[in-house]
């Protein structure tokens, strides 16, 4: 088996989940090559094959030039593999090659397993596992599900160049608007209910949040109580989320608020009341006292 | 000497006909005042308020001269209606005259007015002239001295309240200067019968003869013009009410309350729905605006101008008066703004006690009728996927339909698809489905039923909402959608009876589901179990407790179910204290009209309104009868900080921890 | 101006799946369908666009499956698509991206679009392939999860959402395929009026035989629910402990600590 591993550089930096392209590989006892559109700068420390195109010339984002330079390494390589990313840059280059190919695409793969790539559905609530019926496969994986891994080393740089056939012009970036918070687009929320007591513990369920590189979450009576700006609602009548990761403070569960939150992928409910409403949707219910138990949580995060 | 008095003394009978010149011309101009407004109102489309006729009228005469809906509210009430009959008698009193000079006397040579009945009538129309003058002192203090919060002063209320302290007076006046140079001298007993005209008549006592016949004929005619003067005011000022209010008390509607026309979807020539402009409005939705007093009684009940929203109804009566008077394609929208169209719970109280009898409520639900189905408005981004979660799940939640009948597995209960044998269908309704703290409620009725022998089916996952929120947002078509789905699927099914525990669905399939064609009994859970103890078919240990209980808008003043609750809940052992405002007069939670849905953004909350109104009683518990109101409760009681003095519990939960084994 | 929206009927994803008799892809059984979140981006931009352009452009909505994906085309023309083609598809749920997308492209083929709008992914199978296949098949310019959208003579200016938030502006000549992102836009509710004029708009239907050639690249083998991530557990007692477990779980059963 031999994949060619499709790695990631933006504004300029190479993207450290480029690593995780490797356990995959690592995971499937696969040879590897790595395409880079990067510098020499700044190479992945790996040793193996590295395809490397110049980001000056090629650009970060050039879909037609990139697939190019892909389908001139896939002859030179003659992968069974070409696996991306799932991410902004690989979901839009991962077809193009596939359709180039006429190759089998499985996206955002979370699994190997042996019947075939394990891959979530219906907003991850299911699973299928799918099958290339092709010679050659081209692969995205899940950002996240398979872990970074750095084995060190210095690659062995062969060079690419390609033309593009400019029917799309990369104009720049735009930073990302500062927001006072976006709950709809966070991967983790911490949510303080009523069951904090007071306005003055609101830090305490902030800091958890922080600890967590997530955002602060409140529900309603939270935030008519004043303690949280309106901002942070979630519930029906705040916003709806899904976050990856959701922990529930001394939040009994509204119906608006269960409505708003239960597509969250895993959630921990933390609530004195064991028969509280939001143990039925919780994965974890963790019945004790929130100003006891968040704190100690935090400083164990913390480290 | 005979008790009587000369007609037209010191004027002589040549005034008759300058008089009733002058008197025709007044009431011409009051013609011509109304004639002028009839292309106002016409502006509105058809609509027929003159079925009914006999009752209508009925219901006018009792209404105007019973003053029943103006004495509800006593302060200004009292002082209107005593002012209201005092005038009548002077009014009545002076036609009697009128017909004893030009009818009587000329024609049938009698003479009505003398001997004890004049000795009577003078005493009364005194009195009748007193009482007006202190009703009228009355109102003017109410108006310009004590003020209360909301009523506004305007140019009108000056003009009229001089104009009837001058008509009064200058009546004395006249009275007084007659009997000072008549009855004060030849016949002082029959003069105390004139207690008014006693008392002005010593004004004129040091005049010489000459004098007195003078200024009385000043006087009279000075009062003559005054009372055309009235006639005339009556098409321009606030007086205009004396005849669009009592004309409102007929042409209310007779529909049952909280009916909302129905539109028809199939129909494809239509290309307005809802209210936009002026002209979508009925020509009694205008007219309205012209029998509104500014009494402020709808504004100082509304929940939501009560917690600093940007709704009066009597503001938005006014507004549309003025639109339709002044830029009748003017956007209603625009005007009234959207944030109080949405800002209405369809509470009704404004309407309920509205003396005038102007429909508030379904004016807002015609606009927002235009805003929702011209163009795609909703009060919020919450609402929007709200409706959407209704449109594809058949709940406002979101959550899968095929869920809707979980909560009841494990209880001895049918759904409908496997047996549909059953002697009622429980309607239960989204909250019920869905909400723990409600499903509670529903498994508790469910426990009732079982008790009394009562065998309970449910259409289970087959149910959808029923579509009350939507409707009430104005988005009929999503409403007549699930309706209708509903009503087929009812109708697979032989059922004889449909028991709800949400009020809101009561409404909804009892009466609006009609129109749809949905005829089966539907009755509120509450009814259903007085009904059960009346027969004993069901029997309840007491239990003493004490108790504060809110009437949900939807059942009290929507559906006149005040008694039964509060009777089962006496039964039980419950000792009550009534809030302030119970019964017709209850306070709303705040999510009626559909801001079930809608998140209560501007003012203060509505619910933590009602929560210290019920913890002011003293009372530990509030006892509820919907899904709705509990919901708005539980928040209420913990956003207001409650939760220590406060619980809420539905009637059901009550009446089943006591039900004898 | 031509323009296309292709749409997806999904199951509404509140909906509890179980597989089918296949063991391949859900039972339909107790699932309430509406249009793909995605699609309704795509179709509210281009709805948009025909305002903007007027009567001078068509805005056909195209969608694959059984009859009762016509609901979710009904949803589009009342949303303002000019007309729809329902490509008629029992077995659509067994295609993989390659089939749909050669299906769209077989259609589109001959009839020169000029901007084609798509989701970026469907909610239910979320491979997020089918736009950029479709535009690769055609040969015209192509870019994806668009948070921004703008078009002036030929000339498309979008702004694809990053990780993080950061956007990417690009610009591209038509005839292009955009895919829509969550952010774009707010979907319009359609108006009643509108609805009614949506029920006697042409769906033209199209036997999906008469268009798809193309043999499946990719196999489902199986559907199935996730392994029990320790679901609904109820942890008790000291906090020290509890504080332990939790850590656990989440480095175990998350992506958030490691």
């Amino acid at each position: 088996m031999k994949t060619l591993l499709i790695g990631e550089y933006r504004e300029g930096k190479l993207l450290e989940s480029t690593y995780e392209l490797l356990s995959f590989a690592a995971q499937l006892n696969a040879d590897t090559a790595m395409l880079l559109v990067g510098s020499e700068s700044q190479l992945p420390a790996y040793a193996g094959t590295l395809y490397l195109a110049d980001i000056a010339t090629c650009g970060e984002y050039n879909p037609d030039l990139h697939k190019k330079l892909i389908l001139d390494a896939v002859q030179k390589e003659n992968p069974d593999c070409i696996v991306f990313l799932h991410s902004s840059y690989g979901w839009d280059l991962a077809p193009r090659v596939a359709a180039a190919l006429k190759a089998a695409q499985i996206s955002e793969v979370i699994a190997n397993l042996d019947g075939g790539f394990e891959v979530g559905c219906c907003n991850a609530k299911m699973r299928r596992t799918v099958k290339s019926t092709t010679a050659r496969t081209v692969i995205t994986i899940q950002a996240g599900a398979f872990p970074v891994l750095q084995p060190g080393g210095s690659p062995a740089v062969q060079k690419l160049t390609a033309d593009s056939s400019g029917n799309l012009e990369f104009i720049g970036y735009e930073p990302a608007e500062k927001k006072d918070v976006d709950l709809a687009k966070a991967e983790v929320i911490v949510t303080a209910g009523r069951g904090i007591g007071k306005k003055d513990n609101v830090p305490v369920i902030q800091a958890l949040a922080r600890a967590l590189g997530g955002e602060l979450g409140a529900s309603r009576p939270v935030v008519d109580a004043g303690w949280v700006e309106h901002s942070h609602q979630v519930g029906t009548t705040g916003q709806t989320v899904s976050p990856k990761l959701y922990i529930a403070c001394g939040v009994s569960g509204a119906i608006q608020h269960l409505a708003g939150m239960k597509k969250s992928d895993f959630i921990i409910a933390i609530n004195k009341d064991k028969d509280a409403p939001i143990g039925e949707v919780a994965d974890v219910l963790v019945v004790a006292d929130v100003m006891q138990f968040v704190p100690a949580l935090t400083a164990k995060v913390a480290k | 000497m005979e008790a009587t008095r000369q007609i037209y003394w010191n004027m002589g009978h040549g005034v008759v006909i300058p008089m009733y010149i002058l008197a025709f011309a007044a009431f011409g101009v009051l013609a011509w005042g109304f004639w002028q407004r009839l292309p106002i109102w016409r502006q509105g489309k058809a609509l027929d308020r003159f079925d009914h006729y006999d009752e209508r009228v009925k219901r006018m005469i009792s209404e105007v001269f019973g003053q029943a809906k103006v004495f509800r509210v006593t302060e200004g009430g009292v002082f209107h209606s005593i002012f209201f009959w005092s005038f009548l008698i002077l009014f009545a009193g002076t036609m009697l005259v009128m017909f004893q000079a030009d009818f009587f006397t000329p024609v049938l040579k009698v003479n009505l007015l003398s001997g004890e009945f004049y000795k009577a009538f003078s005493l009364v129309l005194d009195i009748a002239g007193i009482l007006a003058i202190v009703m009228l002192a009355g109102l003017f203090i109410r108006r310009f001295v004590t003020r209360p919060d909301g009523l506004e002063i305007v140019r009108d209320d000056y003009i009229v309240l001089q104009l009837l302290f001058a008509i009064l007076i200058t009546g004395f006046l006249i009275e007084g200067a007659r009997m000072a140079a008549t009855e004060l001298q030849q016949n002082p007993a029959l003069a105390r019968f004139s207690p008014g005209g006693l008392l002005a008549g010593q004004l004129f006592t040091t005049l010489t003869p000459g004098t007195l016949l003078v200024t009385h004929k000043i006087l009279w005619w000075l009062h003559f013009v005054l009372v055309l003067g009235f006639f005339c005011a009556v098409p321009y000022t606030k007086l205009r009410h004396i005849l669009t209010t009592s004309a409102n008390a007929f042409l209310a509607p007779f529909e049952a309350k909280g009916s909302i026309a129905t539109i028809n979807m199939e129909d494809d020539t239509v290309e307005q729905f809802g209210t936009a402009t002026i002209s979508d409005l009925s020509w009694k939705d205008i007219f309205d605006a012209d029998a509104c007093t500014s009494c402020k009684r709808c504004q100082e009940r509304c929940p939501a101008y009560t917690t600093d929203k940007p709704l009066s109804p009597m503001k938005l009566i006014k507004q549309i008066g003025e639109l339709a008077e002044g830029n009748p394609t003017g956007s209603l929208s625009e005007t009234i703004s959207q944030d109080a169209i949405w800002a209405c719970t369809t509470c009704r109280a404004c309407q309920d006690i509205c003396p005038a009898n102007i429909e508030h409520v379904n004016k807002i639900l015609e606009m927002r009728r235009n805003l929702t189905l011209m163009e795609g408005a909703f009060p919020g981004d919450e609402v929007k996927t709200a409706v959407n979660n209704i449109e594809v799940n058949g709940n406002p939640f979101g959550l899968a339909f095929a869920a809707r009948g979980d909560w009841a597995e494990g209880l001895q209960i049918s759904v409908m698809e496997q047996d549909s044998d059953v002697d009622i269908l429980y309607f239960v309704g989204c909250y019920a489905s869905f909400d723990k703290r409600n499903q509670a409620i529903a498994r508790n009725f469910i426990t009732i039923c079982n008790a009394a022998g009562v065998k309970v089916g449910i259409l289970g996952k087959e149910e959808k909402c029923c579509g009350e929120p939507v409707r009430k947002l104005g988005n009929e078509y999503l409403y007549q959608m699930t309706a209708a789905e509903n009503i087929e699927l009812i109708k697979t099914y032989n059922v004889r009876k449909i028991v709800t525990t949400c009020p809101h669905c009561f409404n909804t399939l009892a009466r609006d589901y009609k129109d749809l064609g949905l005829d089966i009994p539907v009755e509120h859970y509450t009814t259903y179990i007085n009904t059960l103890l009346e027969n004993n078919k069901l029997n309840l240990t007491p239990e003493t407790f004490r108790y504060t209980y809110h009437d949900s808008c939807y059942l009290g003043r929507y559906m006149d179910i005040i008694e039964q609750p509060r009777s089962i809940l006496t039964r039980a052992g419950g000792s009550i204290t009534e809030m302030d405002k119970s019964g017709y007069d209850s306070f709303c939670c705040s999510a009626g009209g559909g801001r079930i849905i809608a998140e209560e953004k501007l003012g203060s909350k509505i619910s933590e309104a009602r929560i210290k109104m019920a913890t002011d009683t003293g009372a530990p518990l509030l006892v509820s009868n919907c899904p709705f109101c509990m919901t708005m409760f539980e928040d209420g009681i913990k956003t207001g900080g409650a939760e220590d003095v406060l619980r809420v519990r539905d009637l059901a939960e009550i009446v089943a921890e006591r039900i004898v084994a | 101006m031509k323009l296309l929206v292709c749409i997806k009927q999904v199951p509404d994803l509140e909906s509890r799946f179980k597989p089918d008799a296949t063991g391949t892809w859900f039972s339909e059984t107790d699932l309430a369908f509406r249009m793909n979140e995605y699609d309704e981006y795509a179709v509210e931009q281009a709805v948009r666009l025909r305002e903007q352009l007027g009567d001078s452009c068509e805005l056909t909505v195209l969608s694959i499956g059984p009859d009762r994906v016509v609901e979710a085309i009904k949803k589009a023309l009342a949303m303002g698509c000019d007309n729809a083609a329902h490509i008629q598809d029992n077995a659509a749920s067994s295609k993989d991206p390659w089939q749909i997308a050669a299906t769209i492209a077989a259609y589109a083929k001959d009839k020169g679009f000029d901007i084609i709008f798509t989701g970026m992914q469907s909610q239910d199978r979320g491979s997020a392939q089918v736009g950029v296949t479709v535009a690769e098949l055609l040969g015209i310019a192509c870019t994806t999860t668009i948070v921004g959208f703008a078009c002036d003579s030929g000339t498309i200016t979008a702004k694809r959402e990053l990780e993080g938030g950061i956007k990417g502006v690009v610009k591209l000549k038509t005839p292009a395929l955009v895919t829509c992102q969550l952010g774009l836009n707010v979907p319009r509710y359609p108006t009643l009026p509108n609805i009614m004029k949506a029920k006697k708009k042409e769906i033209i239907a199209i036997p999906v035989g008469d268009l798809l050639k193309e043999e499946a690249l990719a196999i489902t083998a199986s559907f199935h629910p996730p392994a029990k991530k320790g679901g609904g557990i109820v942890l008790e007692g000291d906090v020290a402990d509890l504080v332990e477990k939790v850590i656990a779980i989440l480095k175990d059963k998350t992506a958030v600590l490691r």
